[in-house]
């Protein structure tokens, strides 16, 4: 396969990976003709119960083992092509790193593989560091770090070569949550940066909030794929996010929605116990409270924010991940979601107003900017939520009402939480 | 090759941060200085330097040895069991890379440690005979059997000329039906050319045995003290009332007397000698003995108004000054580098397959049979003739894939005998045991793990 014709960034094709036993009979098949494909710059989620073949499919496309049948593809090559291990970044399930290594002593001896000369390899070895919160630790040796600090190496390692793909095998085991929203910050910055990643963790909410795209392994076989929100989405439900409202506004928007002959349950938004944790924990990092952990990680800096944003997509890519409309269902299903196994059918419900809705958000910029191919603008992706247009509220509910909060209108995703991204 | 060097500096941090590097450094550098004050040898000051920098350079090359089976073994079998390896043949190094960065890593390691403990061994060497006293016969022994280095040019005998003399008398046997019953002819035709050898090496009372040399190349030919130096060991067929021969040697070029030139133009020296069986004796006579194209004869005149048996002449040997005992000593430990270099090639090959405990055994095995390689050898070549044929097509590949680290490829044999180790020798020694049978070895391992699997299975 040629590398500058490839559409995908990982790509497998009929793999196969069978166990034997001592007389060489097949006695597990790990993976099962499994074709797996990740396009370039999306964050691909691969997820699967324990043993189910993930970990063994990632070792197969890194060339760690042999497949029995069937190809893998990274860049278009194999990873046992030097030209193509070079672009990739690889982080285990377990970190693997030599104990007796510090942490710079690590990093600077991943660097030397890759042929980085001195200066830019001191200069990302710190940078690298500071961004996974361990700049004053760089002298400690590596078996003394816990396992969330070890993963926090183990990332930064396998950045040390500003990779274009990365492949990254539960890269938030044993890391506290404020560390986990670091790295899926991160991530998604990375993502945003032109870099793609094969994401494999048993942490769902980690991958619901940062993936473009998952796939579901079960038995070495791959069971569904296809984008997060489509494979989420509840297309039956409607959620609206407001400011706080008086009662009799409340009563008015249930009378009307009575009159839809729609149900409609009211409930105060509770924070997420993440975004709770990291607020605290925030708050002692203000207060500069003494602690031996890992610190605070910058966030994308240095070498890793020096390159603009790539967007390598082929019209294909743009057409399959641009954000598709609700109405039009056809189209988003056969482009983009693979089922490989038959799902049960819905019957048709009574759909709100989609146009409405529609026009109600359409002056936000698209939710998931990972796969926007222009440069993002922090000012927009720093917005928690979208701003209302109250005009079309009011005529909503019919009814002229003064609110000083903001209002979201998405559909309900099965978790209720927002996206990250 | 910048992933190279990146192994091989993480293999020179691992070996160091090993702790079995650092007890063999602690144990090293606390014995070799209390070795050189506690031995003693057989009391005289030659004999202490031969004790100690035979058992000093002995406890090098042991150590040295077993640390390098050691790190050889661990090193590869702990980045795999470790999955330390997930991270670095993801990188972009290849593999057999990978296995030549920890192998250089190993040798450079081994390099520092011999010429650090080598120096202490020299260093210690040259003092002893100003620590200890020494009068002026004894400094000149010591200068002319221990601080230097000598070619030695041994006996040997026509082995064609002794077969064909054994399978004539075979025949005679045969032909007069003498030949014992029980006796295979080919055990009766080693046993033969056994007797036809020693034939060869015997002196009757009354006869004298002469050897001719050739070549004996004096470096310092305008030296008046020159020597040359003859070193033979007595056996005796019958006992002896005091175990000891009295004889006369001749050594010079006799052609001058068997052509009748007239006055010799080179002197030939007459000595008298008394000397107990079984142990190696020298003597020295002025090196102008020797001829201009360096052919020199030597002859042993067995006395029998003194003596009144045969006389077996073992391992007679003609020895001259040809280098200095520091070449020299650099060169032992380049012989001692050798079964380095090829114990960290085993070693490293062997993990690309095989666990450390099972490769580490192989690797100690190995070492064992290298010591005792000669030997071994030396056992399976009295086989009879259908088991010597079944070994030579089995055994002795396999035999001779082993290293040898007995016999003449032991160092301290040259160093406390004063003997040079010919550069022609130790250039065969290294090629063949480094570059043809470690090179084989190191093949095998890189194509073993160039197609491995570096993951195990778990699913």
């Amino acid at each position: 396969m040629d590398a500058g014709e490839n559409t995908y960034a990982i790509e497998t094709i009929g793999l196969t990976k069978i166990f034997p036993d001592w007389w060489g009979r097949a006695k597990v098949v790990a993976v099962d003709d499994l074709n797996l494909q990740v396009r370039y710059n999306e964050i691909y989620g691969f997820l699967g119960p324990n043993g189910s073949g993930k970990t063994t499919t990632l070792k197969m496309i890194l060339n760690l083992l042999h497949p029995t049948r069937g190809k893998a593809f990274v860049l278009g090559g194999s990873c046992a092509e030097p030209e193509i291990s070079a672009r990739i970044g690889y982080l285990p399930e377990e970190s693997y790193l030599y104990r007796y290594l510090t942490a710079r002593e690590t990093l600077d001896f991943y660097g030397r593989i890759f042929g980085l000369p001195r200066e830019v390899r001191n200069e990302r070895i710190e940078t690298l560091l500071e961004m996974v919160g361990l700049a004053g630790m760089g002298n400690r040796p590596v078996g003394t770090f816990s396992k969330g600090m070890a993963r926090r190496i183990g990332l930064a390692q396998a950045l040390i070569n500003d990779p274009d793909v990365l492949i990254l095998d539960e890269p938030t085991s044993g890391m506290d949550p404020l560390g986990t929203r670091q790295i899926k910050d991160l991530l998604v910055e990375l993502a945003r940066r032109g870099k793609t990643i094969l994401l494999c963790s048993h942490l769902l909410a980690d991958v619901e909030d940062i993936c473009d795209r998952i796939g579901i392994l079960y038995g070495g076989k791959m069971q569904v794929e296809g984008p997060v929100r489509e494979l989420l989405q509840h297309q039956d439900q409607i959620e609206i996010h407001t400011g706080r409202l008086s009662e009799s506004t409340l009563e008015q928007i249930q009378d009307i929605l009575r009159r839809e002959d729609q149900d409609c349950d009211i409930q105060r938004p509770m924070d997420r116990l993440e975004t709770f944790f990291v607020n605290i924990v925030n708050k002692a990092l203000q207060e500069k409270q003494v602690t031996s952990g890992a610190g605070v990680g910058t966030g994308i800096t240095g070498f890793l924010a020096e390159r603009p944003v790539v967007r390598s997509q082929t019209l294909l890519d743009q057409l399959v991940s641009a954000r598709v409309a609700p109405e039009e269902p056809a189209r988003t299903e056969g482009s983009v979601t693979e089922k490989t196994q038959p799902k049960k059918t819905t019957p048709p419900v009574p759909q709100p107003d989609e146009n409405l809705l529609s026009r109600l958000v359409s002056t936000k910029p698209e939710a998931e900017p990972k796969t926007a191919p222009t440069e993002p603008t922090p000012q927009k992706a720093a917005e928690p939520t979208e701003k209302v247009k109250k005009d079309l509220l009011e005529s909503l509910i019919e009814h002229k009402h003064k609110s000083n909060g903001t209002t979201e209108v998405t559909r309900p995703d099965s978790s209720g939480d927002q996206p990250n991204a | 090759m910048h992933s190279l060097w990146a192994m091989v500096r993480n293999t020179l941090s691992q070996a160091v941060r090993m702790k079995v590097a650092l007890v063999v450094i602690v144990l090293l550098a606390v014995l070799l200085p209390l070795m050189s004050v506690v031995m003693e040898g057989d009391g005289t000051p030659l004999g202490k330097l031969q004790t100690f920098v035979s058992y000093g350079l002995g406890l090098v090359s042991l150590l040295l040895c077993i640390l390098t089976i050691g790190i050889s073994t661990y090193t590869l079998s702990y980045d795999l069991k470790r999955c330390h390896l997930f991270l670095v043949v993801t990188k972009p190094i290849r593999r057999y890379q990978i296995i030549a960065g920890k192998l250089i890593g190993i040798l450079i390691l081994d390099l520092v440690l011999l010429a650090v403990f080598g120096g202490i061994i020299y260093g210690l060497t040259l003092a002893i005979p100003k620590l200890v006293e020494v009068d002026s016969a004894q400094r000149e022994h010591i200068q002319n059997e221990f601080f230097t280095a000598r070619t030695g040019l041994k006996v040997t005998y026509d082995e064609a000329q002794l077969r064909k003399a054994a399978e004539e008398r075979l025949k005679m046997l045969r032909e007069s039906g003498q030949l014992p019953r029980e006796m295979s002819q080919f055990e009766a035709l080693r046993e033969l050319l056994a007797q036809e050898r020693m034939i060869a090496k015997s002196c009757p009372p009354g006869r004298s045995k002469r050897w001719d040399f050739e070549g004996v190349q004096i470096s310092e030919t305008n030296d008046p003290n020159a020597r040359i130096f003859v070193r033979y060991k007595f056996e005796a067929t019958t006992t002896l009332p005091d175990d000891t021969v009295y004889g006369t040697w001749r050594i010079g070029d006799f052609r001058q007397i068997e052509t009748g030139q007239g006055r010799p133009k080179t002197p030939i020296y007459e000595v008298q000698r008394s000397d107990t069986i079984r142990t190696y004796h020298e003597f020295y006579v002025p090196a102008d003995a020797v001829a201009d194209d360096g052919f020199l004869s030597v002859a042993f005149f067995n006395n029998p108004t003194l003596n009144n048996t045969t006389i077996i002449l073992d391992d007679v040997e003609v020895l001259y000054h040809s280098g200095t005992f520091t070449d020299n000593f650099i060169r032992s430990l380049v012989l001692i580098y050798v079964r380095l270099a090829f114990l960290a090639i085993l070693g490293v090959s062997l993990t690309t397959w095989l666990s450390f405990p099972v490769a580490i055994l192989v690797c100690l095995v190995a070492f064992l049979a290298g010591t005792a390689n000669g030997f071994i050898l030396d056992s399976f070549d009295g086989l009879g003739m259908t088991l010597g044929l079944i070994y030579n097509f089995t055994l002795r590949p396999l035999l001779w894939m082993l290293p040898q680290f007995d016999g003449v490829y032991n160092p301290s044999y040259y160093i406390i005998n004063g003997r040079l180790i010919g550069a022609g020798f130790l250039a065969k020694t290294f090629f063949i045991t480094v570059f043809i049978k470690g090179g084989l070895i190191l093949l095998l391992g890189m194509w073993i793990f160039s197609r491995r699997e570096i993951s195990k299975a778990v699913v």
